[in-house]
């Protein structure tokens, strides 16, 4: 059986099609008072997956919105109790806010867990296997690291959260496998520090020359108008280098995601680019901007179109071969949090 | 007799099988290389189609019916009872019409949620909280405002006293809210006044120079009372994250990129809102000269020496009078209660 067939991922959505159903989302959900958003997402994820082909097959979302309400009710319950606690006793908040760290890994793993047991290609689920255990070092003991790293930790934090996915991800009965080092990590968060220094810099000789001035006798206010230059400046430059970074490291770590990892026969070839992402994001913005948000659904389309288009999966002559795994059912509490206390998990 | 064409996946193996399916008699029936099945369409459930995405059936076991005949699907769908919200959504989206009814709907609704709704809710939630809060970030405020854009006072300290002692005599006859009056210089304000979260009522060197006579710094400080009493600064800062927490729900899950251009329409809010207070802090003002018998012709004089505001007329989402027809009620006789 030769191994080396490419299958290129297809995105067949147009953005037109797309503002429909969102436009009606939105509608039908402010009508309801939020309700309606459980079938808003259920029918969102629908048409993504079932416009996302492979081997000329549809991605499947097997949610229910029951499922996703429920689980949507929970977390913004849980959300309340924060805010309302927070409000009245911040001693009370603190211990929640402990309560939700510890609970944390749990709702990772049970988040990924979701999101992988809704999903389904040729009649075959995905899984994620990965455990609490493991999600409570990476997401817990090596993130209380960053601050004694001074963040020199943060490459290897997402290595280990990329492998924690890649790792554990299984479709049918096969188990997917991270073959990648932590080593190209630094190179991009390297670089992506380096982006940064400049806006930094700016805002830095900014501080310092008001207080500079204040110590010259200059009244405060006369000092912040002086240097408000570099202030506004560096704020400004600030804000587009933290798009350019995050869309370089976007690009770049989606690459290194799916290049270093095999499902069974399977493999994949992503070949995103950082400036055609940034392209993307900033003409997104623009274009967001200028139409008061209705551009919006054709900018989640440009950027689903760009991701599929840029991913390629390799595999045998057919993909009929794998064979189903144990049905698990799933509730949707740890996802709903996740997404609610915008907790940013896996890829996008 | 509904009839169309698929792959059948059996949820035991990814291997696609074409079939052809057909709707007959209340009967789902799937024939293939190899493959017969019939189904009771409620031992089916199809999935409603989105857009032009692919459909797909769920059947026992796992079993999964795919197809592009999104038609032959619908019609399925509305054979097999289940009556969900989506066959409805469906309609909906299957009419530009409909969508451009959803787009106005939609606006109006935001609209009249962060136009009436956010300002309501934070009215309420302003009176609620504990005023302790209130002071702490008042005090945090006026701390920021002091290392950055305020520095002290050049009046002469009898001056500031003998402002301060009269106010504290208008407030012994007449309710005021609690207060606390300081005086600053500031460069980057000019003359101005403002009440921060908690009462502190900060009153600039610019404004106690421009006035004539202390009647107009009381009548400034009146109206700033007047933001004190119904608790302005808070209300304003709760309205912001209100109308943040709208908009954010309402665009959804883009990502932060978006963020920015999701904080535009909230400027303008932000103004609209700020708008609807002036006009309160200007009832307060007005009645409380009134009992004060102090003349309200007063804070009509140093509104427009302030010259500010002269040129607004509208705003895209408030429609409040610029200064003339703001100064209008303070000029009539006044009542000496």
């Amino acid at each position: 059986m030769s191994n080396n067939k490419q299958y290129p991922m297809q995105f067949t959505g147009r953005g037109s099609e797309y503002f429909v159903i969102w436009i009606v989302n939105i509608a039908l959900t402010l009508l309801t008072l939020g309700i309606y958003s459980a079938w808003a997402k259920v029918r969102t994820m629908r048409w993504f997956y079932g416009h996302t082909l492979l081997d000329n097959q549809t991605f499947t979302y097997l949610a229910t919105p029951m499922q996703i309400l429920k689980g949507r009710l929970i977390a913004l319950a849980a959300l309340v109790a924060y805010y309302a606690a927070s409000f009245y006793s911040p001693m009370l908040a603190v211990a929640l806010m402990i309560v939700f760290l510890i609970a944390l890994p749990w709702i990772v793993v049970s988040s990924l867990r979701f999101h992988a047991r809704m999903s389904a290609y040729r009649g075959l689920r995905f899984d994620f296997t990965g455990s609490v255990g493991e999600a409570a070092r990476i997401y817990i003991g090596l993130s209380l690291l960053i601050f004694p790293t001074l963040g020199l930790i943060l490459p290897y934090l997402a290595y280990r959260q990329l492998k924690f996915i890649a790792d554990n991800t299984v479709y049918g009965q096969t188990a997917s496998r991270y073959q990648g080092t932590s080593k190209p990590f630094w190179g991009v968060y390297l670089f992506a520090l380096v982006l940064m220094l400049l806006p930094i810099g700016i805002l830095a000789l900014g501080i310092f020359q008001i207080a500079q001035m204040k110590t010259a006798g200059m009244p405060p206010e006369v000092a912040m108008a002086a240097a408000g230059a570099s202030l506004f400046g560096g704020a400004a430059l600030f804000y587009l280098m933290t798009l350019v970074a995050g869309a370089m490291i976007m690009a770049r770590t989606a690459n290194l995601f799916y290049n270093a990892t095999t499902i069974g026969p399977v493999g994949f070839q992503s070949s995103q680019r950082a400036r055609d992402l940034i392209w993307l994001y900033f003409s997104n913005l623009v274009l967001i901007a200028l139409t008061l948000g209705i551009f919006i659904p054709w900018a989640k389309v440009r950027l689903a179109r760009y991701r599929a288009g840029r991913l390629t999966v390799t595999g045998p002559e057919n993909l009929s071969e794998f064979t189903a795994g144990q049905q698990q059912g799933s509730t949707a509490t740890g996802a709903e949090m996740a997404d609610l206390f915008d907790l940013n998990i896996g890829l996008t | 007799m509904t009839a169309f064409s698929g792959d059948l996946f059996d949820g035991r193996s990814s291997q696609a099988h074409p079939v052809s399916a057909s709707l007959d008699a209340g009967r789902l029936h799937i024939t293939g290389k190899d493959i017969a099945l019939v189904y009771q369409l409620d031992q089916i459930d199809v999935a409603p189609p989105v857009g032009a995405a692919r459909g797909v059936v769920h059947l026992p076991e796992g079993q999964e019916l795919h197809s592009t005949d999104l038609s032959a699907l619908a019609a399925l769908s509305s054979a097999s009872a289940t009556n969900r919200p989506e066959r409805w959504a469906r309609h909906l989206e299957s009419r530009l019409g409909y969508a451009l009814i959803a787009l106005v709907v939609s606006v109006l609704v935001m609209f009249a949620g962060l136009r009436w709704g956010v300002p309501a809710a934070a009215q309420l939630a302003a009176h609620t909280l504990p005023a302790g809060l209130e002071r702490n970030i008042g005090e945090e405020s006026l701390t920021l405002m002091d290392k950055f854009s305020l520095s002290p006072s050049r009046l002469p300290l009898a001056r500031q006293q003998s402002l301060t002692r009269q106010l504290a005599a208008q407030c012994g006859k007449q309710a005021c809210p609690p207060y606390t009056l300081l005086f600053r210089n500031s460069k980057l304000f000019g003359a101005n006044a403002m009440a921060l979260p908690g009462g502190t009522v900060v009153v600039t060197d610019a404004l106690v120079e421009l006035a004539h006579n202390d009647a107009e710094i009381l009548a400034v400080i009146a109206h700033e009372l007047g933001h004190v009493e119904h608790r302005h600064s808070l209300r304003l800062a709760l309205q912001s994250i209100g109308a943040g927490v709208i908009l954010v729900a309402v665009t959804g899950d883009i990502g932060s990129v978006t963020d920015l251009a999701a904080g535009l329409p909230s400027l303008l809010l932000q103004n609209g809102y700020s708008r609807d207070m002036e006009r309160e802090a200007d009832t307060y003002a007005l009645a409380w000269l009134n009992a004060a018998c102090i003349p309200p012709r007063h804070f009509a004089d140093i509104l427009g020496r302030l010259g500010k505001d002269t040129t607004d007329s509208t705003t895209l989402l408030d429609s409040h009078p610029g200064t003339q027809q703001r100064i209008e009620p303070f000029l009539a006789s006044h009542r000496c209660i």
